[in-house]
């Protein structure tokens, strides 16, 4: 039996309401993800939100914007700490809505949320000006294979 | 057909009488059911006031319980949702989970949601201006905390704990503490609110009590006065009925003495052989003959009394033509009219309807108003008039038969009016002129005119005379045919 390839959904960047960010290009995603800057232009910390090691979204993330792997994103986080160039590790959670749910509790967060997840609690970012649903857009979530 | 033919006699005699005159028949002869009924009416009445103040009472105290339980339920839910959503708060500061802290976060941002609507239900519900001016700082001052509960949770998920605890200190505690302050005056308000309510009800109450006394003093002194009055009533007719039985035996007494005595000595003089010759015989006679045919009438007015007071005498009820009835009374009382010295003059108006009545009784009642014309009729003008006619029914269309005896005697005073029907009656004026009777003519004449459905009316001055008029109803429709068709009596009426 021949293995179909699996439907990808759009994964949507999201920050807090307040937050005035419209859109980011491909690399400030990259700084912001790997802990390279710690506050937003409205003065307010950025704080990182992302999902448990081995979810499809995180590794989308990893492997699309970071352009690393679980081990060296981790690896990259304790160096950070570990000589105080990154001041906060990135936030871990479980589930869509309690990234929803942190996201909308804290104005200065960021994080990513599959396209279905999104509601109006949190605030999408263009990503080199282009949502979620635009052509071209380039971050997507492999869902799992179907037989 | 008899029946009918009796309920509709009955029926418009009653409605032929005026209104005043039915009214007073009426109270005078269920004074003791009237006292009763506005005894009864009385009590009602304010019993209904009383009744009235119960409920509001009640209603009130039902009122002040649920708006105190619902407001003491109120505050105690504010203050245990304002306490939850910071409680909730910090709690998020014992873990480093961010997916607990998120759950903290959430079960603050619901309790405080709670808080909201608990105070726009307390400001929607406020109808003094304390209470909406509360609502409203409340508002406010709950807004002041959340946007500090906010910046915590933030810190608190961030990871700042050190500064999240630092602004709760700073800024929250003193947000949250005038939050507190603010619901201890909404109780302090609920517990004026009820505190007066309280009081309306106690004067409710007091009012109440103080009616409920009244009625309870009110009905009792009725109850007393109905009572007293109605034994007064009794007492008094009693002891009128027996004085005017008293009195009456004496007036029969006095009556049937005289001609006894006349009879005794006439017959005494005839036994002794006084007596002699034809014409002496003849004029004994006469007065034997005379005195005994007046103690047979009065003895059988006194029994014809006796019957109709006991409800039994009964006429039978027929369409009659009344002028042969004028010519037999006429000619029935031509002797005792002569003798005294009167007069009769029938005035007849001519094509007379039938009427409906008893012959007997129509006669009865004609004999004692003669009797009494010639007997009060006085020395001046020895002319009695008797007077047959129609005229109008006071009340209504129809029409009615009027047979009036007029004399122009010492007539009747105005104040005495009212009583000349009572039975045993006599006018102070005629017993200190000795004037003999027994006081019953008019009241059994009266008795007669309404056991035949009709009724007796008098109209008289003082000096000018008297007028007593039988009223009689005209046969109409169906009595006329029935009349004419039907030879023996067609119904029979008891008073």
């Amino acid at each position: 039996m021949a293995e179909l390839t699996p439907p990808s959904e759009p994964l949507a960047i999201v920050v807090n309401r307040s937050n005035p960010l419209d859109n980011l290009s491909s690399a400030e995603l990259h700084t912001i993800f790997l802990g390279g800057r710690g506050y937003w232009t409205n003065g307010r910390r950025i704080t990182l939100v992302m999902r448990e090691p081995g979810e499809p979204e995180r590794k989308t993330i990893l492997r699309d914007v970071c352009g690393m792997d679980e081990e060296q994103f981790k690896t990259h986080f304790l160096r950070g700490l570990y000589t105080g160039e990154i001041l906060v590790s990135p936030k871990i959670l479980a589930t869509p809505s309690g990234v929803r749910k942190f996201i909308f509790n804290v104005p200065g967060a960021i994080g990513y949320l599959r396209i279905s997840d999104v509601d109006a609690t949190v605030k999408v970012v263009r990503l080199n000006e282009l949502l979620p649903e635009d052509k071209g857009y380039r971050l997507h979530v492999q869902n799992q294979a179907v037989n | 057909m008899r029946g009918l033919l009796k309920f509709g006699i009955k029926v418009r005699a009653f409605y032929r009488a005026p209104i005043w005159r039915r009214i007073l028949n009426f109270v005078s002869r269920h004074n003791a059911i009237i006292l009763l009924l506005t005894v009864c009416c009385g009590a009602t009445t304010i019993g209904t006031f009383v009744v009235r103040d119960m409920r509001e009472a009640n209603i009130e105290a039902e009122e002040i319980y649920t708006r105190s339980v619902h407001g003491l339920q109120r505050i105690g839910e504010l203050q245990y949702y304002t306490q939850e959503t910071r409680r909730a708060t910090l709690y998020a500061l014992t873990t480093s989970d961010s997916n607990f802290q998120v759950e903290y976060a959430d079960q603050s941002r619901a309790a405080d949601q709670r808080v909201k609507d608990g105070i726009a239900e307390y400001a929607r519900q406020g109808e003094q201006p304390a209470e909406k001016d509360l609502a409203n700082r409340l508002t406010i001052d709950w807004e002041k905390y959340l946007s500090v509960r906010d910046e915590v949770l933030a810190s608190i998920l961030e990871g700042s704990t050190k500064e999240a605890v630092s602004l709760d200190l700073s800024k929250g505690v003193p947000a949250f503490e005038l939050v507190r302050q603010d619901l201890n005056e909404v109780k302090g308000l609920y517990e004026q609110d009820a505190a007066r309510r309280q009081a309306n009800l106690v004067t409710v109450s007091r009012s109440s009590t103080s009616r409920l006394i009244g009625f309870l003093c009110f009905t009792f002194l009725l109850s007393i006065a109905a009572v007293w009055a109605i034994q007064r009533s009794r007492v008094l007719s009693t002891v009128q009925l027996a004085k005017l039985q008293m009195e009456f035996v004496a007036s029969v007494s006095h009556e049937l003495r005289t001609p006894l005595s006349v009879l005794r000595s006439a017959a005494d003089n005839l036994a002794d052989g006084l007596v002699e010759g034809k014409t002496a015989l003849r004029r004994y006679g006469a007065i034997l003959q005379h005195q005994s045919r007046s103690m047979g009438e009065l003895v059988d007015q006194i029994l014809l009394f006796a019957s109709t007071e006991d409800g039994k005498n009964r006429y039978s009820l027929r369409p009659l033509e009344v002028t042969p009835i004028i010519e037999s009374i006429r000619a029935d009382t031509e002797t005792l009219v002569k003798e005294a010295g009167f007069t009769l003059d029938p005035i007849i108006e001519p094509d007379l309807p039938l009427a409906v009545g008893d012959r007997t009784g129509i006669m009865q009642c004609l004999h004692n108003l003669i009797g009494n014309a010639v007997k009060y009729g006085g020395d001046a003008d020895k002319r009695i008039v008797l007077r047959v006619d129609t005229a109008p029914l006071e009340r209504g269309s129809d029409r009615e038969l009027r047979i009036a005896v007029s004399d122009h005697g010492m007539g009747i005073e105005s104040s005495e009016l009212a009583r000349i029907f009572d039975p045993f009656y006599r006018s102070p004026r005629v017993q200190a002129v000795q004037i003999h009777g027994t006081g019953l003519g008019l009241s059994l004449a009266k008795r007669i005119a309404e056991s035949m459905g009709g009724r007796l009316s008098v109209v008289s001055g003082l000096s000018t005379g008297s007028t007593f008029t039988l009223h009689l109803q005209i046969a109409k429709g169906q009595e006329m045919t029935m009349a004419t068709t039907v030879s023996r009596p067609m119904s029979s009426f008891t008073r």
